[in-house]
């Protein structure tokens, strides 16, 4: 039974006097978390070290603007935390700085990992228009009720891997009955242990309830199958890719917020992927016509090959695409699909090499 | 514009899209040039692509003036052109601010406008991808009627705002569709390139092009008005750097809009570099500094990097704001920035080639306004010195 501590207040509010106590303590000297900033509320991460600035924290809004992943890739790609360090970040943004650190993007070296049992976020588009808050109460009833949440992305909707994995604290949310009178700050690590010692709040042995996990498991189950199977017959097979890339604008933001593409320059942005005036000709003399925005399909077909044994599903891709291409399902789908044959989950250990970097002599006999 | 200039006549009696579609199969039939690059909807029928057309046959169903703008035209035109022109002389249909864009890419060397001949429409703007792409039907409907009326209320802000919807003044040929409903559409050369195809096809240039143009102006002189009180109003919530981060704040540096903006034309763009990477220890002290960092970090910089490397050839053409995940009015801001630049080098963007690039041009006289009042605070401080 992993330690557990209890704070006598909500989740938002327990998790900020956590934050404070490490900070005030010396425990950490930055915590990585969403902060409300400006007269116009913008929710962004921010890197803190003055204690005071915790008050404007909002460590569990549920919105994604950026994928934290990507971001502590950046801050620790030319060297490790040099500080230590406290992140709040969500189970798939976890996975995904894992993959990242997998792939030396990355290290995890001087950082206390702090995620909760995640009920999902809301589309960006509903933080443009300014509604989220409004649907909060609703939000954190749902996430007591262990219920999916309504209007989240449909990419959280059908995510069944909400409880984190590799983090050193984990806050218990989905389910949690008591959410609004106590947080529950499962100690998975020493280094979670360690970090708490002196802070005050009730100390004692507790786990996740496996039963109400499962529940909720099965709940994403049923939802990630209905989604699946509306994109069964409308988006998959190459014809009907053809027709879901075909709005596809060519302006690779959907790999630009990708965690796991990783890549300085994307192959699709070198001179490689340019053409001469000798393949526009030739491809007129051939049908006619030529597309001008013809390789788009193979640049996404190209992207999901490299970023399929990795996608976490995070669902951040489909937020930012200009054209409303359903990008979540696709990658989540080929994703599933890929991990499943590798056996392989994502962002789950560290120690686990990548499927591409192993090789096994006995794999896929089948297809052989 | 000059006065005395003259215009073909095309008969419109099926529309004006097809009158315009109909010139082009007869030019390309008569060897005018070897292929048109011009919109037409995808497969799906839910969007909008360039393509490179030889045969008259494909050109049905191609759409002169969709009602989007899912790429620049100017971007495809530098995509087709940079690496050599080829051999085949193209025409490409494009609106005002893509030929406007695709001038300052050949300026840039980004592309080869030898074989090209730019053809441009008079534009009623264009609807933003969100509306469009959450409902293609409707928003077919809606720029149908909208065009048709020339009312931008549907339009992407700052085409609400264009002042240069009409002929630039460096195409070859150019639509005029401005208030010509009943007696068909206005072909206009402009130097020899669009005059020897109007010869070629025996189209007679002798049409009086006064009352189009007078109707162009009256637009155009409303636009100008209400461009300014957008831009004063505007102007007063960007100015200062307080209001500059605030602006910017929900910017979550995806760079998407220096990816579809067709004037930053770099294969890598110096805030993707190496350049923009630091140490751990760099980035942590400086939220130590004030308390705290934002991340994703030197999201202002990035903006303002763009707009000095850019905002002089900012055609406004609003791609940058269609294209930004959290709706920052980006085309805007830039049109604030961009307008106030190019007026005090007198320079506009687009309408004319042979125009230098204001920074590759040095004047000894220029900005004298500025080195004076640097001259007078030295000399100020002599006069107290003394």
């Amino acid at each position: 039974m992993p330690k557990v501590l209890k704070i006598s207040k909500g989740p938002d509010e327990g998790l900020k006097q956590l934050l404070r106590f490490l900070l005030e303590n010396g425990k950490v000297e930055g915590v990585l978390t969403l902060r409300k900033m400006g007269e116009y509320g913008t929710i962004s991460y921010s890197l803190i070290t003055n204690p005071d600035d915790i008050d404007s924290t909002v460590p569990l809004f549920p919105l994604m603007p950026v994928n934290l992943a990507k971001q502590l890739s950046r801050l620790t790609l030319m060297e490790a935390a040099t500080e230590p360090i406290a992140v709040v970040l969500r189970p798939c943004e976890l996975r995904a700085f894992v993959e990242l650190v997998k792939r030396t993007q990355g290290s995890l070296e001087n950082i206390l990992l702090i995620s909760s049992t995640c009920g999902g976020v809301y589309p960006l588009e509903m933080a443009i228009a300014g509604n989220i808050e409004e649907q909060l109460p609703q939000y954190w009833k749902a996430v007591e009720q262990g219920e999916v949440i309504p209007n989240i992305r449909p990419a959280c909707k059908a995510c069944v891997y909400f409880v984190p994995y590799n983090s050193d604290i984990t806050i218990s949310l989905l389910g949690n009955k008591s959410i609004d009178k106590q947080s529950v700050l499962l100690l998975n690590t020493d280094k979670g242990v360690s970090s708490v010692e002196g802070i005050s709040g009730q100390f004692g042995e507790d786990g996740l309830d496996s039963a109400a996990i499962e529940q909720i498991r099965n709940k994403r189950e049923v939802e990630k199958q209905k989604l699946s199977d509306e994109l069964e017959t409308k988006a998959l097979g190459i014809g009907n890719l053809t027709k879901t890339f075909s709005r596809c604008i060519d302006c690779h933001n959907c790999s630009k917020v990708c965690p796991i593409c990783y890549c300085h320059v994307c192959f699709f942005d070198t001179k490689t992927s340019e053409h001469g005036p000798i393949y526009y000709e030739t491809e007129l003399e051939k049908t006619g016509y030529v597309n001008m925005l013809s390789d788009t399909i193979f640049y996404h077909l190209v992207r999901l090959f490299h970023v399929s044994t990795s996608c976490v599903g995070c669902g951040l891709c489909a937020d930012v695409c200009p054209a409303n291409i359903p990008l979540w399902a696709i990658s989540l789908k080929m994703g599933d699909a890929v991990q499943k044959a590798f056996d392989y989950l994502p962002g789950k250990d560290i120690e686990e090499g990548l499927p591409f970097t192993t090789f096994a002599p006995e794999e896929f006999a089948g297809i052989e | 514009m000059v006065a005395t200039k003259k215009g073909a006549i095309l008969a419109a009696e099926e529309g004006k899209e097809e009158a315009i579609l109909n010139f082009l199969k007869q030019a390309l039939k008569q060897g005018c040039f070897d292929a048109v690059l011009i919109p037409a909807r995808v497969p799906t029928g839910d969007s909008f692509a360039y393509f490179l057309v030889q045969n008259e046959a494909f050109l049905e169903g191609a759409s002169p003036l969709p009602p989007i703008m899912p790429v620049q035209g100017a971007r495809v035109i530098s995509n087709l052109t940079k690496h050599g022109k080829g051999k085949n002389r193209i025409a490409a249909i494009i609106r005002p601010c893509e030929a406007r864009a695709t001038i300052e890419l050949a300026k840039l060397g980004q592309a080869d406008l030898e074989k090209m001949l730019l053809i441009t429409v008079d534009c009623p703007g264009v609807i933003p991808l969100s509306d469009y792409f959450g409902d293609p039907v409707k928003g077919d409907e809606v720029f149908k009627d909208a065009s048709q009326n020339w009312d931008s209320n549907p339009m992407r802000p700052v085409c609400r705002i264009c002042d240069k919807s009409s002929a630039i003044g460096s195409e070859d040929l150019h639509a005029g569709t401005l208030g010509t409903n009943s007696g068909g559409i206005l072909l206009i050369p402009n130097g020899s390139k669009g005059e020897d195809i109007l010869n070629k096809l025996g189209i007679p240039v002798e049409t009086d092009i006064s009352d189009w143009e007078a109707k162009v102006n009256k637009l155009t002189e409303k636009r100008k008005r209400e461009r300014k009180q957008t831009n004063d109003a505007l102007r007063s919530d960007i100015e200062g750097i307080d209001r500059l981060i605030e602006a910017f704040s929900a910017c979550i540096n995806c760079h998407n809009c220096m990816r579809v903006c067709p004037i930053c034309y770099c294969r890598q763009c110096n805030f993707d570099s190496d350049k923009m990477k630091f140490t751990f220890e760099d980035y942590f002290t400086r939220a130590e500094a004030r308390g705290r960092l934002m991340v994703p970090t030197d999201t202002l910089l990035f903006h303002v990097g763009r707009m000095l490397h850019m905002s002089l050839s900012c055609v406004s053409c609003g791609m940058c704001e269609d294209a930004c995940p959290m709706a920052i009015p980006v085309g805007q801001i830039f049109t604030v920035v961009g307008d106030r630049n190019q007026e005090a080098f007198d320079y506009v963007p687009g309408k004319n080639i042979d125009e230098p690039l204001p920074l590759t041009t040095f004047e000894k006289e220029e900005f004298l306004d500025v080195e004076q009042s640097y001259a007078g605070v030295s000399s100020q401080q002599e006069d107290q010195n003394a």
